[in-house]
């Protein structure tokens, strides 16, 4: 009986949390779904066309762009996240005088609005005042069109995420530092080898688990790229810089929510796949309980 | 001896990368919200100026004002409710053991994978159907919702690392779960719970899709929202009122990050590393 008593305890306690995400998570996403099997565009009459939408996916040319922006992005982007995310969290994990200001500092790309981040980041790909032609002019480099060519406005967007994201890395690895306990760099000390041996014999396989936890995280939030994307290109020049968000995104704006439901499905099996092959291969235990 | 010069000169050029690298759009943003024109780099004859501050703040036809106080009602609402509610399923996670208790922790937290746009086509035809497209809740509810699994992440690990036996003492003096909750455990958690909340309003203030679908005009609409969607007359954007605006928005967040820096670390990394 006392089982059945904690049982209804929990449950009270559970409910809010069950409640609210069953009505503005699971539906949507089941709706998502099920709105996906639908001709449903606003103002035309809502038919129900079985898998047709996924039919018009494969010779949708602009879907497989998409497609092919939203796996690269994350590619590219998140491997230099990790690299400077780790140089950070190197350098944040050292004891000096300011450290608590600098960790402070380095939060700031990451704590600001993401939309503020790619307003400043816009401005500074501008062609003739832009902040990054600026300096490429001080080393006699010629002026990049940033926005206007694709390789351009894909480093642009890999820049401005990297910039912003960084950080966010750097926090996640600086606890997988900290719980290197210092007596095993004394001892390596002594072997005679230096920091660099030391970061890759003994560091980087003790954190391990925590880097693919920062990497699982990042990319799947590099694969639902938007924010950076609907304001510094617009998915633009001629959508190779659009994502599949922003690409579902456009037909929700025009109204046909059936296909644009079709996009948003494809992306969530995408990033489903995704986060199931990182926990298994990461072997990412459920250390939560 | 020659090792520990080489790792000092690293060491400084990693201080020194940080600070560029952190500080040199920030101080960009700043520099632009001061000046007439966004072009006064190449354009000599441009004037330092307040002038875009004072704009932002007393053009009525601009709402930055209406934004930012949207921003805040529905934000602190989201991070409260989202603490609360995520606070009390935590701690029924931590302490009661019931059927489905690790089916459910996680399914919740891989819910925080999921891709906005693949749930904003739908929530939009669910709050038009209700009539809220443009209101408050439209936000608030789907916000809470989407930041619970962050919520009900960092304070189980806060609650984990209570002592079992403080409950047990008070339900031996004939407490029930809830008062225990209340009158002992929260009271100890209490500095987690804050910093928990502080990272649930950022995440709040800064969402960006949500807001972008669901709200129409500066009623509801959002600061990231308005900051995207700022027009300018002639096609220039107004540059100086975008970046005035930007920093404006930035100054709370970033107060908070540099205040509560070591409370948000902990709060992002308790849980991904196991104590």
């Amino acid at each position: 009986m006392k089982v059945n008593r904690e049982f209804k305890e929990a449950l009270l306690f559970v409910a809010p949390l069950v409640i609210f995400i069953s009505f503005f998570i699971l539906l949507p996403i089941c709706g998502t779904f099920w709105t996906s099997l639908w001709q449903d565009v606003a103002f035309i009459s809502k038919k129900f066309i079985g898998l047709e939408n996924y039919v018009r996916l494969l010779s949708d040319r602009h879907f497989w762009q998409s497609t092919y922006f939203t796996l690269l992005f994350p590619l590219i982007s998140v491997s230099l996240e990790m690299f400077f995310g780790m140089i950070f969290a190197l350098v944040l994990n050292e004891t000096f005088r300011f450290r608590g200001i600098l960790r402070g500092i380095s939060l700031i790309p990451w704590a600001i609005p993401s939309i503020v981040g790619a307003r400043i980041w816009q401005l500074i790909y501008r062609y003739d005042y832009g902040l990054a032609n600026l300096f490429l002019k001080m080393f006699g480099i010629q002026s990049i069109n940033w926005l206007g060519s694709p390789v351009g406005a894909f480093s642009a967007l890999v820049l401005a995420d990297v910039w912003r994201t960084t950080p966010f890395v750097a926090i996640i690895l600086l606890a997988g530092l900290q719980t290197v306990p210092n007596d095993i760099y004394d001892q390596a000390q002594v072997d005679g080898s230096n920091f660099v041996q030391r970061f890759f014999k003994i560091t980087l396989p003790l954190i391990k688990p925590i880097v693919i936890i920062a990497l699982l995280f990042r990319t799947i939030d590099a694969i639902r790229v938007f924010d950076l994307i609907y304001v510094i290109t617009e998915g633009g020049p001629g959508g190779v810089t659009t994502s599949l968000s922003l690409y579902g995104y456009k037909f929700f704006l025009l109204g046909d929510f059936g296909y644009g439901s079709t996009v948003s499905v494809i992306l969530f099996l995408i990033s489903f796949i995704i986060a199931l092959t990182y926990i298994k291969v990461g072997r990412i235990r459920t250390s939560i309980l | 001896m020659k090792e520990d010069t080489g790792k000092k000169i690293l060491f400084a050029l990693g201080v020194l990368f940080i600070l560029v690298f952190c500080l040199v759009p920030f101080i960009w943003m700043l520099i632009i919200s001061f000046n007439e024109r966004a072009d006064f780099i190449v354009n000599i004859g441009s004037q330092l100026t307040t002038k875009n501050y004072i704009d932002i703040l007393r053009l009525d036809n601009l709402h930055f004002l209406d934004y930012l106080r949207n921003s805040i009602i529905i934000a602190g609402a989201a991070a409260l409710l989202s603490g609360f509610i995520g606070a009390l399923a935590a701690y029924a996670v931590s302490r009661i053991s019931f059927p489905g208790k690790i089916l459910l922790v996680f399914a919740v937290l891989s819910m925080s994978m999921f891709p906005q746009i693949s749930i904003v086509g739908y929530l939009y035809k669910f709050m038009a159907a209700l009539g809220w497209i443009n209101t408050y809740q439209a936000l608030i509810l789907p916000y809470v919702s989407w930041s619970l699994p962050l919520a009900l992440w960092i304070m189980m690990s806060y609650f984990s690392q209570i002592p079992y036996e403080l409950d047990k003492a008070a339900q031996i003096d004939g407490a029930s779960k809830l008062q225990t909750l209340t009158k002992i455990i929260f009271p100890i958690t209490l500095p987690g719970f804050l910093s928990t909340i502080l990272l649930l309003l950022m995440f709040a203030f800064n969402e960006f899709l949500f807001a972008l679908m669901l709200t129409i005009d500066y009623r509801t609409r959002t600061v990231p929202v308005g900051i995207a969607l700022f027009q300018g007359l002639h096609g220039e954007l107004p540059w100086g009122y975008i970046m005035a605006a930007a920093v404006i928005s930035c100054i709370p967040v970033i107060a908070i990050a540099l205040v509560f820096q070591k409370h948000i670390i902990q709060g992002l990394t308790r849980g991904a590393v196991k104590q």
